[in-house]
């Protein structure tokens, strides 16, 4: 198959205009030539470009930037699981939450502030370290538990995956409505998840986010010949068994990196794959990819709107994903059905 | 398979290591330096948090984060010196006019707060220690003030943020006024023999089972300041939904709609509210509507909420 580099270009234009205007809006006004004054002044020898308040400074090296950075890591690391689950599944309802990676860092951060776990332990990653090991632990445990059971695995592992979600979710429920102080913070993690700033989650979830997707992008192969049926698969020489361990710990440690830090955001993990599938075909060697660009920046947008709609206030990003993303996904269904009869 | 299992097995606890590691290492640069050449002598406080905070002068660009530290600063004359203020701070009215930094989704805008430039952000026990530490990453002075206990350690806070705001004198004032407040209400209830049982109603979305306050909260110990006794202790925790049955048994004298500024409940709505007619209170009208502020926020107009309910509970008290 002849793989353009079209597609690859426009998203990756699209995720560079997203970068600029998510680091050019913003509650604070940054006018436009002080901002390029900014970036070059940090370049060498181009240092006393114009002059500008300290406080800019701060807003877009250590806010701006660093959140942009995390939504984008967060995008990539869903839409690129979610293209993953759904290859590997077979199934196009299938998103990177599918096996319990969401409830199960639900319930880790909620333990987390519920036992008031001493907080010198990890400091300020003591939430989003047990969001990630409660992701983890789920998605271990839904897998050895389809594992147990013997044949038909991918339809086992989803069903597996919904019950030890509905239990993780009970069980964060229950926690939620015993606990009194702490009940606001884990509110909070839940809605808009990021507790920490700055650059330190970023180099946090950046190796796991690395990781899980480098190895989705050279699995693209691998998840085409899977859409054969298990069975195909495995008579065409694929290692069907390994090679589902091995997408399912690469996604879900993309997937618990992002929801550990930016907290459960559902529908870009579901949507961009299938807008990706639609328009630029259903080869997963170019689908990951795109649907990687595509994801971060259709969270960098998602996030844009969340921080404009009511400024100075910023609405939880899910909010947008879901508002903005599912009228947006049913008219390009619609319009897909249009042209393709 | 079962040495693929522990090879997951092993997987995991590997990557959990490698974030433990990565989430531990050091914090970045402490960019605190203090100049040796202090001129005047440094505020030096420990805040609710136990953390040491050093001003170098009294604050002039304050940031408030929570309604109760808002009133605080206008209490005493510092409110030239607030430059910013949560959304729910609306008090007093002069407050509203600041510009908002957020705070309604639990969510602080830090653009917002950082493009103040403020010199001191007041926080409280609303906002969570990460918040805090995200403030002093982006180089603010953050103070956290706790929440009193009792009226003693509202007055504390009132002379700790006038420390902070350079309003020590005015702040002195403004505590002994308040005292002489409190025990007049003290002396005018003196006498009183009977204590009413109060049904203070904070939340009546489900109206077969509201929300009201029990121990360890300031309506609570407002309400027996006032001479009146509280349902809400039949409750083991500070918050909770109590049943329509218990409030039946138990028959309120008197019911406080906590409910009525926020959520626009009227007394009118409390007699629609079936199984509410047979209750005593509702019966004999003793149903009222109350200004929940003055009792929520831990700030220096408990003072008026004790009054007020001293007025609601005992009117004849006195006189």
């Amino acid at each position: 198959m002849h793989i353009t580099q079209r597609p690859y270009l426009l998203n990756l234009s699209l995720l560079a205009l997203a970068v600029v205007l998510s680091i050019a809006v913003g509650a604070v006004f940054v006018p436009p030539t002080t901002l390029v004054h900014m970036f070059l002044g940090r370049l060498p020898g181009l240092a006393g470009l114009g002059s500008w308040p300290g406080t800019f400074e701060t807003i877009i090296f250590r806010i701006r930037l660093p959140h942009t950075a995390l939504v984008l890591l967060s995008g990539a690391a869903l839409a690129g699981s979610g293209a993953a689950y759904q290859g590997l599944f077979r199934n196009p309802l299938a998103d990177p939450y599918l096996i319990g990676v969401a409830s199960g860092a639900g319930l880790g951060a909620v333990v987390a502030m519920s036992v008031k776990w001493p907080e010198s332990l990890l400091g300020f990653y003591t939430v989003p370290a047990a969001a990630f090991a409660g992701a983890l632990i789920t998605v271990v445990l839904v897998y050895m538990l389809s594992r147990s059971a013997g044949s038909a695995p991918t339809t086992m592992l989803i069903l597996a995956g919904v019950a030890a979600s509905s239990f993780a979710t009970a069980l964060s429920s229950f926690l939620l409505l015993r606990s009194q102080g702490e009940l606001r913070r884990a509110l909070a993690w839940l809605l808009g998840g990021s507790t920490v700033n700055g650059w330190e989650p970023v180099l946090a979830a950046l190796p796991y986010v690395l990781l899980g997707l480098g190895v989705l992008l050279v699995s693209g192969h691998a998840l085409n010949v899977l859409q054969f049926g298990d069975e195909q698969a495995q008579q065409l020489g694929l290692p069907v068994e390994r090679t589902r361990t091995l997408l399912v710990v690469a996604a879900s440690l993309a997937t618990a990196a992002a929801v550990s830090f930016s907290g459960v955001i559902g529908f870009i993990g579901l949507i961009v794959p299938h807008l990706m599938r639609l328009v630029w075909g259903v080869d997963y060697r170019r689908l990951v990819p795109l649907s990687i660009l595509g994801g971060a920046s259709a969270l960098l947008l998602a996030d844009l709107l969340a921080r404009m709609v009511i400024a100075p206030q910023e609405l939880p990003v899910g909010v947008i994903t879901a508002l903005a993303g599912a009228p947006f996904f049913l008219w390009v269904l619609r319009r897909a059905q249009k042209t393709g009869s | 398979m079962i040495a693929h299992k522990k090879r997951l097995a092993l997987l995991s606890v590997l990557v959990l290591a490698v974030f433990t590691w990565v989430a531990c290492s050091p914090a970045g640069s402490n960019p605190e330096a203090a100049p040796a050449t202090a001129v005047e002598q440094p505020i030096e406080l420990i805040d609710g948090l136990g953390r040491t905070v050093v001003l170098e002068a009294p604050a002039q660009r304050v940031v408030s984060l929570a309604p109760s530290n808002t009133e605080i600063l206008y209490a005493f004359g510092a409110g030239k010196q607030v430059v910013g203020r949560d959304d729910f701070s609306d008090y007093p009215t002069q407050a509203q006019d600041l510009p908002t930094i957020g705070g309604s989704f639990g969510d602080y805008n830090l653009e917002a707060i950082v493009d103040l430039d403020p010199d001191l952000v007041l926080a409280s026990e609303l906002n969570t220690p990460e918040q805090v530490k995200a403030l002093e990453d982006l180089g603010l002075k953050v103070y956290l003030l706790s929440n009193p206990e009792q009226l003693e350690g509202m007055y504390q806070n009132l002379i700790t943020v006038a420390q902070l705001t350079g309003h020590d004198q005015e702040a002195a004032e403004l505590v002994d006024a308040l005292k002489a407040r409190v025990a007049a209400v003290d002396e005018r209830l003196a006498g009183v023999s009977e204590r009413p049982l109060v049904f203070y109603e904070i939340d009546s979305t489900d109206p077969n089972a509201p929300y009201t306050a029990g121990a360890g909260t300031f309506i609570n110990r407002l309400i027996e300041r006032a001479e009146g006794e509280n349902l809400g202790l039949v409750m083991d925790v500070p918050y909770g939904q109590i049943s329509l049955e218990e409030l039946v048994v138990q028959d309120p004298d008197i019911i406080l709609l906590g409910d009525s500024v926020w959520g626009g409940v009227t007394v009118e709505d409390v007699q629609q509210r079936s199984g509410w007619q047979d209750l005593s209170a509702v019966k004999e009208e003793r149903v009222y509507p109350f200004d929940d502020n003055l009792v929520s926020r831990p700030g220096p107009r408990l003072v008026d909420g004790l009054e007020a309910l001293a007025d609601l509970l005992h009117p004849q008290a006195g006189e």
